[in-house]
């Protein structure tokens, strides 16, 4: 792009959908941030951009790894160019969503109770049962309003001509909510006025919302039902946001040696004896979340707690045995779930995806690989994936071999390309691969989102994955009012 | 309050007095080793304070930058005064929201001090002493902003019977540490010089010459070190204190666990109150063990009524 110093490298590519840059020029829902840094020097902005490091750092903001028993803190790297979304774009995703998320509350009713999506041939029934996470204790269990997917994350890509697609439903325990919150509170911090002269719409009511669905899903007569955060401890690499998270809402942060189970009764312990709790948010997932039922070796769950969730006792969020909805071989059924509970079309798209237990589909997809993306159904973070454009022939083979062994558990995508969106890097604006989580909440009075949400980006030059166990950090999200 | 916060907060507490006892101490004896005694050993000091056997430490105890290694910042001794701030330091972090965030950027602090090459070389072959004020220097940063920034709440009150019962413990073990030096012998000892190290290291050297005009007497220094309520490192001021903030947990304790520490608490410090062993060696080698014990069973009391770990 010429005549602009900041932006004299950034070029646009002719399959890439490119964020800020269209047909030439900049977007418009651009212009305004463009105009506001663009008579800035290169070293005021990196000044800002080494104050945003400090403000992280100097406010906890970091996730811990954890090295020979000593946590050593790191920040998850921010880069200071927002993502900006315009407000019919907006809309467009919250319809998809809310669309798509009620439809996904349906099925796991259905699922876990009378199984008609199985029965009327839309989902094989041998795709459900061989789900690791479709779990056989939740049959017939009563959730209270029915809701299933309290809190969700689903993570959106744009391809090159604009279009959203879903890449990810994730329905368990999303997390990264904290950073959206920590962004925006930073970009102000660095960018006075603008957020304000842009029109962003607020995500800073996250938390009252969330404690609102929260406290109303209490079983009791109570006027002021206990509400704990349960985290699996400090050692998690998500405990700052569980910290915030508690603190925001003004609720306690326990750990699962911190609840008792009498009774059928969840109990926390205090220093005067025990108190009743009422409704829990886990970030434990479903496999150490009760030792009794589950993973017997699980040192961070509560004995007892499945029954006193069966029983209607306690009330958990999200809800157990969600992992086979956003199981990524279930995925691909979610535009048929979409057609048959609710009657309508998809609002947003799915990835086409292969399921490799195929015969049919495992032939094509391995005379296809270098196009394809191939990921194991049970794993998160980035890990156990294949890019077909970035693999070596041995990498290929391995894969191969695997999937053969346990088709099931693998599926492939066509390769999308990532939209990219201008980060602040080396003096300058380069293009850099991006992806969008909203976070949706699920209340007794329907889906609510914020407006924003968790822009992941791939740091590394021409990377795809965005995950920040591989290199990716964050932006913050601007959502433009109308 | 959670129990588990509670107890957090309370070990965390023990930890740094602990810590900060012991430095004083280790300053107090290291000057001492340097200056008179010809047969020095710190064979008294690793009976307590190390957890590896006597034929072990018995090889050492005549190397006082072994000794002090050993005891500063060997990872490898339970006891050493970086597992006690990596200990308080983990006990912090898991209940951020509890304390103030200077307590724990503080206590970070004094972790990454305490792992710095500097204090490492010094202990090892410089001159320890360097190493020694750094570290109570910030010991002492530690305790003012603990007082200057802590809400008198719940979380400042499980703090402080923690830092004042490990005090009453250490006040106990450093006179036992000294009685034994002297093999019990008060009368061969009266007017022994040493006794001032004693005083040194309980940080109450001062306010004894003060009171007692230059008279340095056997049971004058232990008359000061049990029962003198004005010297913040006395027995019966540390129960005192233990007392005064265990009251305060009244409105929100069950009762009767409320009760049975009361019990225990006030009979605890009665004892020493009502006691003068001040000249009787027998007595005190009976006393002080028994009212040790009696102090770690208010510690496993709170632990099971307070704590919830039954």
């Amino acid at each position: 792009m010429e005549g602009h110093p900041l932006l004299g490298k950034y070029f646009e590519h002719p399959e890439i959908w490119d964020e800020m840059f269209g047909n030439g020029d900049i977007r418009p829902h651009y212009k305004n941030f463009v105009s506001a840094i663009e008579n800035l020097s290169s070293e005021e902005i990196t000044r800002k951009d080494e104050q945003a490091k400090k403000l992280f750092m100097s406010q906890g903001v970091t996730f811990t790894v954890y090295n020979s028993g000593e946590g050593i803190e790191k920040i998850f790297p921010f880069d200071v160019v927002p993502r900006i979304i315009t407000a019919p774009e907006w809309i467009h995703i919250e319809n998809g969503i809310k669309q798509r998320l009620k439809a996904l509350n349906i099925f796991l009713k259905d699922i876990y109770h009378q199984q008609f999506i199985i029965k009327d041939g839309i989902i094989p029934a041998k795709l459900i049962y061989s789900c690791p996470n479709f779990l056989r204790e939740m049959m017939h269990v009563d959730v209270p309003f029915d809701i299933y997917t309290h809190i969700s994350g689903v993570d959106l890509i744009r391809d090159y001509d604009g279009q959203f697609y879903v890449l990810e439903d994730n329905l368990r325990t999303p997390s990264g909510v904290s950073y959206m919150l920590e962004n925006r509170s930073i970009t102000y911090r660095i960018f006075p006025d603008l957020i304000p002269k842009n029109n962003v719409l607020p995500v800073k009511d996250y938390p009252d919302r969330l404690l609102k669905n929260l406290l109303s899903l209490s079983n009791t007569q109570k006027s002021n039902p206990t509400v704990v955060l349960l985290t699996p401890g400090m050692f998690n690499s998500a405990y700052f946001e569980h910290t915030t998270l508690a603190r925001l809402m003004g609720i306690e942060l326990v750990e699962g040696r911190d609840l008792v189970v009498e009774n059928h009764h969840v109990y926390m312990k205090t220093t005067k004896g025990l108190e009743k709790v009422d409704v829990i948010y886990r970030r434990v997932d479903d496999e150490f979340i009760d030792p009794l039922v589950f993973r017997p070796d699980s040192m961070l769950g509560v004995p007892g707690i499945y029954w006193a969730y069966r029983k209607g006792n306690v009330s958990i969020v999200n809800a157990m045995g969600n992992g086979v909805a956003d199981d990524k071989a279930v995925y691909a059924y979610v535009p048929d779930m979409i057609r048959y509970y609710l009657n309508e079309e998809p609002i947003l798209k799915n990835v086409p995806t292969y399921q490799l237990a195929d015969a049919d589909n495992r032939k094509m997809v391995f005379a296809n690989m270098s196009k394809m993306v191939i990921k194991k159904t049970n794993e998160s973070g980035g890990y156990g994936m294949l890019i077909g454009s970035a693999a070596t022939k041995k990498e290929m083979d391995n894969f191969k071999i695997a999937i053969e062994a346990d088709p099931r558990s693998f599926i492939a995508q066509p390769i999308i390309n990532l939209s990219s969106s201008p980060c602040y890097i080396d003096g300058e604006l380069q293009p850099r691969r991006v992806d969008l989580r909203p976070y949706a909440l699920y209340g007794p009075d329907g889906v609510d989102i914020v407006p924003g949400g968790l822009t992941r980006v791939a740091l590394r030059e021409g990377s795809l994955v965005v995950n920040s166990s591989q290199g990716g950090g964050s932006k913050d999200t601007w959502v433009l009012g109308s | 309050m959670l129990s588990r916060v509670a107890e957090s907060i309370f070990w965390m507490a023990r930890y740094m007095e602990r810590t900060n006892r012991m430095l004083r101490m280790l300053h107090t004896k290291y000057v001492s080793s340097q200056d008179e005694i010809n047969d020095f050993s710190w064979n008294s000091v690793l009976q307590i304070y190390s957890d590896k056997p006597e034929a072990e430490y018995k090889l050492i105890e005549r190397d006082s930058p072994k000794v002090l290694e050993h005891l500063i910042i060997d990872r490898d001794n339970n006891a050493s005064i970086i597992n006690n701030i990596t200990r308080a330091r983990e006990n912090a972090r898991s209940v951020q929201d509890h304390i103030t965030k200077e307590v724990w950027l503080c206590l970070n602090e004094y972790y990454h001090l305490i792992r710095e090459a500097d204090i490492e070389k010094n202990i090892r072959s410089g001159d320890p002493i360097t190493s020694l004020d750094l570290l109570i220097r910030h010991g002492m940063l530690y305790n003012g902003t603990v007082d200057i920034t802590m809400a008198r709440e719940q979380s400042f009150n499980f703090l402080n019977i923690g830092r004042f019962l490990s005090r009453a413990i250490i006040t106990i073990d450093l006179l036992t540490i000294k009685l034994k030096e002297y093999d019990y012998d008060l009368e061969k000892y009266a007017d022994d010089p040493s006794w001032r190290f004693l005083l040194y290291s309980l940080s109450g050297y001062e306010l004894y010459n003060k009171r007692n005009r230059g008279t340095l007497d056997a049971g004058l220094v232990i008359q000061h070190v049990l029962y003198n309520t004005d010297f913040p490192h006395s027995l019966l001021y540390s129960l005192n204190r233990l007392s005064r903030y265990f009251e305060r947990l009244k409105t929100e304790s069950k009762p009767e666990n409320f009760a049975q520490l009361e019990f225990l608490i006030g009979r605890c410090s009665n004892n020493i109150k009502y006691s003068n062993l001040t000249n009787n060696s027998k007595l005190l080698k009976e006393f002080l063990p028994q009212t040790r014990n009696e102090l770690l069973e208010i510690a496993s009391t709170f632990n099971k009524s307070y704590f919830g770990n039954t």
